[in-house]
């Protein structure tokens, strides 16, 4: 798989990460060799093995329907950069 | 007629139904999932994603989540997976969804629904449980949007329909019946002007023998009315498209409650390109089937079999029962009145004056101001002849006004019929007496005057004359 400068600046701007032009080569080239390195793993034959999306051979822990309040709403805001009545503050997002 | 608007076009309708699970706290966090509370103050580090915070999934919600493929004749997946949905918004502070992708909870179901050419099986694609994501308010400030965390992380069931619905009415019909379903298995309150049911609508058009036509999305409808008037719009939008020569692109859109129109919000391009993966902080889910049969065996009367036990045990017709189980509440009410009463008279009443007495309360049969005890009482003075019908429609309004029983209110206002033949029979000779022109014309063949006569005998009454033996005794009287 080959991971061309396109699919890179689609990839940045869904995660909302600028990449300034300088850096498309090596970030490209560096994010290649990540997946060459992956693409080994399809030498393994795998035609008899069942998917799975987890290595753990564990059952998924589970909780109580109980709750547990820890935080206020000034604790939970104390890092927002904006707030105000106690929401986050954004910039408008609507379009 | 929205038939006749879309007359040579087929309508192809798909919903996807957010229903929030009725848990006390969030499907993977402890906090509380209140509504209306003060902004923020249910937010754990897990669901304002900090760093480092690890979700542990709540187990009450994988039981309402199967509960409800069984209420939809679902089958249930022993094995499901969790999978982050990637996407980049503010009220999503993960910058992922944790939803279920290829292995859901629960896959193909149907719920049978009415239409106007009888029953109609809708196919369930899927049910599967994902988080929900917080609230923006996008009014409050020209440059700012505000963000409340409160029902980020709230479990969700998206029930997806198969492509099955022809036409607005069929949508509602089936949004209507999954919405009854959970509220019976008790899964989801189902309240949609609260948020806690909502619907995404897929509609498209397509002339009839041809292939199907370009769909478009519809987000987050919240009442009954809205999914129609959304459904009619975008119908008519993408026909006049086609019809001029241009092509409906594949795109969601926003339904605006004030105009009625939809709009484009974003294009398919590349906000949906979610790239899911498992999600490594979660384990595959994994039922045994022990506890699955524990849960079917749980599961309460639906609307469907109380209908059919309705029709079989009291002879309603499938008309009434309809309308007595499309609500649990309803339904329960019903059943505590008619127990041991006359069927008819019960139905007529609950359905009749009742709901036109909360509707125009605008009351939900919850808050209803007369206990189905109460209700039953008046049947049971006009089932024994102490009242009429007509009495008990005003007897009614004033237990409504008052709170006061029904017998307690008759004997306060002495209002009663009188069901005494020989006090009824004196009225009635006293009318016949006191018309003798009348009577010659009647016997000579004016069968209309006998109205005439029966009137005069309720006016001498002043009401209270049972008119059943106000109109056998002068039936029998005239044919002397």
């Amino acid at each position: 798989m080959e991971f061309d400068k396109k699919s890179l600046l689609k990839l940045g701007k869904l995660a909302r990460i600028s990449i300034s032009d300088d850096k498309l080569n090596n970030l490209s080239k560096d994010l290649n060799s990540i997946l060459e390195f992956v693409d080994q793993l399809k030498e393994i034959k795998t035609d008899q093995v069942d998917p799975i999306s987890n290595s753990l051979n564990q059952k998924l822990e589970v909780r109580d329907d109980k709750v547990d309040t820890k935080n206020s709403a000034e604790d939970i805001l104390e890092n927002a950069p904006e707030k105000e009545m106690d929401f986050f503050v954004v910039p408008k997002v609507i379009e | 007629m929205v038939a006749q608007m879309i007359e040579g076009w087929n309508l192809v309708i798909g919903i996807e139904i957010h229903a929030q699970v009725n848990s006390k706290s969030k499907l993977f966090s402890s906090s509380p999932t209140d509504f209306g509370s003060k902004p923020n103050s249910q937010v754990s580090l897990i669901d304002a994603a900090m760093p480092g915070m690890l979700p542990v999934i709540n187990k009450f919600c994988i039981e309402q989540a199967v509960k409800s493929g069984i209420g939809l004749n679902a089958k249930i997946n022993k094995k499901s997976i969790f999978d982050r949905k990637n996407y980049f918004y503010q009220d999503l502070p993960q910058g992922y969804q944790i939803s279920q992708y290829k292995d859901p909870i629960v896959g193909e179901g149907f719920v049978e629904i009415e239409t106007e050419n009888g029953q109609k099986k809708i196919g369930v694609e899927r049910l599967h449980l994902e988080q929900d994501a917080g609230k923006s308010l996008h009014d409050q400030d020209p440059n700012f949007t505000f963000v409340d965390l409160n029902r980020s992380g709230i479990a969700l069931m998206e029930i997806v329909s198969k492509p099955d619905m022809s036409s607005p009415e069929e949508a509602i019909e089936y949004v209507r019946k999954v919405r009854s379903i959970l509220r019976y298995l008790g899964t989801c309150d189902g309240n949609m002007e609260q948020g806690s049911l909502r619907a995404d609508v897929n509609v498209s058009v397509n002339k009839p023998g041809n292939e199907l036509g370009t769909r478009c999305e519809i987000k987050n409808l919240n009442s009954f009315k809205f999914i129609h008037a959304a459904i009619v719009y975008e119908a008519k939008r993408q026909i006049k498209l086609i019809e001029q020569g241009e092509s409906v692109n594949q795109e969601t859109r926003l339904f605006n409650t004030q105009s009625g129109e939809t709009r484009s919000m974003r294009s398919k391009e590349d906000a949906h390109d979610y790239r899911y993966f498992p999600d490594p902080d979660l384990l595959p889910l994994t039922l045994d089937d022990d506890w699955i049969k524990g849960l079917q065996e749980s599961i309460p009367e639906l609307p469907d079999q109380i209908k059919e036990r309705l029709i079989k045990e009291y002879s309603l017709s499938s008309y009434d029962a309809n309308i007595i189980v499309s609500d649990k509440a309803t339904s329960e009410y019903f059943e505590d009145v008619v127990k041991n009463r006359n069927p008819k008279l019960v139905t007529t009443w609950v359905t009749g004056e009742l709901f036109s007495i909360l509707n125009k309360k605008n009351l939900i049969i919850e808050d209803s101001p007369i206990t189905s005890k109460q209700l039953g009482e008046l049947v049971d003075n006009i089932e024994n002849g102490k009242i009429s019908n007509r009495q008990a429609k005003e007897v009614l309004e004033e237990m409504c006004e008052s709170g006061k029983g029904a017998l307690e209110i008759i004997d306060e206002k002495g209002v009663s019929q009188i069901s005494d033949e020989n006090e009824i029979e004196s009225l009635v000779d006293n009318v016949l007496n006191s018309n003798p022109e009348n009577v010659k014309k009647y016997k000579n063949g004016k069968d209309k005057l006998f109205g005439f006569f029966v009137g005069e005998a309720m006016k001498l009454s002043k009401g209270k004359a049972n008119p059943k033996i106000v109109n056998d005794l002068i039936k029998k009287k005239l044919s002397q």
